[in-house]
């Protein structure tokens, strides 16, 4: 496989796009590790232990004291407490939004009025998480990069 | 909600309340004694009136986040109250039957207290509308 690197300038997105015939267990690889120099978490799903890539995270759960990490199709449970996550990934644009959960800003699609001062944020999966209005003010903060 | 906040939403309201009982004290004055003459002392009305319709906010205040069901039973409440309020404190005019006029000043609080909701929806809905374009900035600039 040839490698290209392009420098571009600063205003536009950094990109890894690999050009294939199949998407083989090669090209897998390389897009996992690609993910993973972005950070990643242990989650545990069917009595498996998986790496799971920041980028592929949705939203971090916390239900009846355990906790549960989301991606566009799977659900992992992971060993760190919800407080601990929000600390952790505070960098990487994850933010609490309510009581249980903490999402990853990166995949909200839009964001709408619910009932009584809450907002919903719509995710690019399609799902709808609650966003309570105690965390409103940090969303707002977040948003304008305080 | 701190009830400095909570305090401060219902002073939004409260204005709103009173733009809103002016326009519908006009229409009701149309309607029902159009050649009456109006006094100064007549335009202190709708602030008191909001001012009461107000308080029984301050009755269904909640610190805790309520789920989607009590807010609506709350609300329901206040509505209620500020019903009965408001049946109470104004008297219908002489040449007016009780009974009618009681049920379109009923009908016309509840079309305020919709249009005061409808309106903070609106307002919400703009802040969202702001606060999406914000989160794309940012997704942008991230990306």
């Amino acid at each position: 496989m040839k490698t290209k690197v392009t420098k571009i300038e600063r205003n536009k997105p950094e990109m890894v796009e690999i050009h294939c015939y199949s998407v083989s267990d090669e090209v897998n690889e390389i897009l996992a590790f690609v993910k993973s120099r972005q950070g990643q978490l242990t989650g545990v799903s069917d009595d498996n232990m998986y790496e799971i890539a920041l980028s592929d995270i949705f939203y971090i759960e916390s239900v009846e004291n355990k906790v549960f990490l989301y991606t566009k199709d799977n659900v992992y449970e992971t060993k760190y407490k919800l407080y601990e996550l929000e600390e952790l990934l505070k960098s990487k644009r994850f933010l609490r939004i309510s009581k249980s959960t903490v999402v990853n800003l990166m995949k909200i699609d839009s964001i709408k009025p619910a009932l009584n001062s809450r907002f919903t944020a719509e995710l690019f999966s399609g799902e709808q998480i609650v966003i309570t209005r105690k965390y409103v003010p940090d969303l707002k903060k977040a948003l304008k990069g305080e | 909600m701190t009830f400095k906040r909570y305090f401060l939403m219902q002073l939004q309201i409260y204005f709103l309340l009173v733009s809103l009982i002016f326009a519908v004290s006009m229409v009701l004055g149309v309607i029902f004694s159009p050649n009456e003459p109006v006094y100064y002392s007549q335009f202190r009305g709708p602030f008191i009136l909001a001012g009461l319709c107000v308080l029984p906010s301050f009755v269904t205040y909640y610190k805790d986040e309520p789920s989607v069901q009590e807010y609506i039973i709350r609300h329901f409440i206040q509505l209620v109250m500020i019903e009965a309020i408001v049946l109470f404190m104004i008297e219908p005019p002489e040449n007016v039957s009780i009974m009618l006029f009681r049920v379109l000043v009923g009908i016309s609080v509840f079309i305020i207290y919709v249009i005061t909701k409808a309106m903070i929806m609106l307002q919400k809905y703009k802040e969202s509308i702001k606060l999406t374009k914000q989160l794309k900035e940012m997704q942008l600039k991230e990306v």
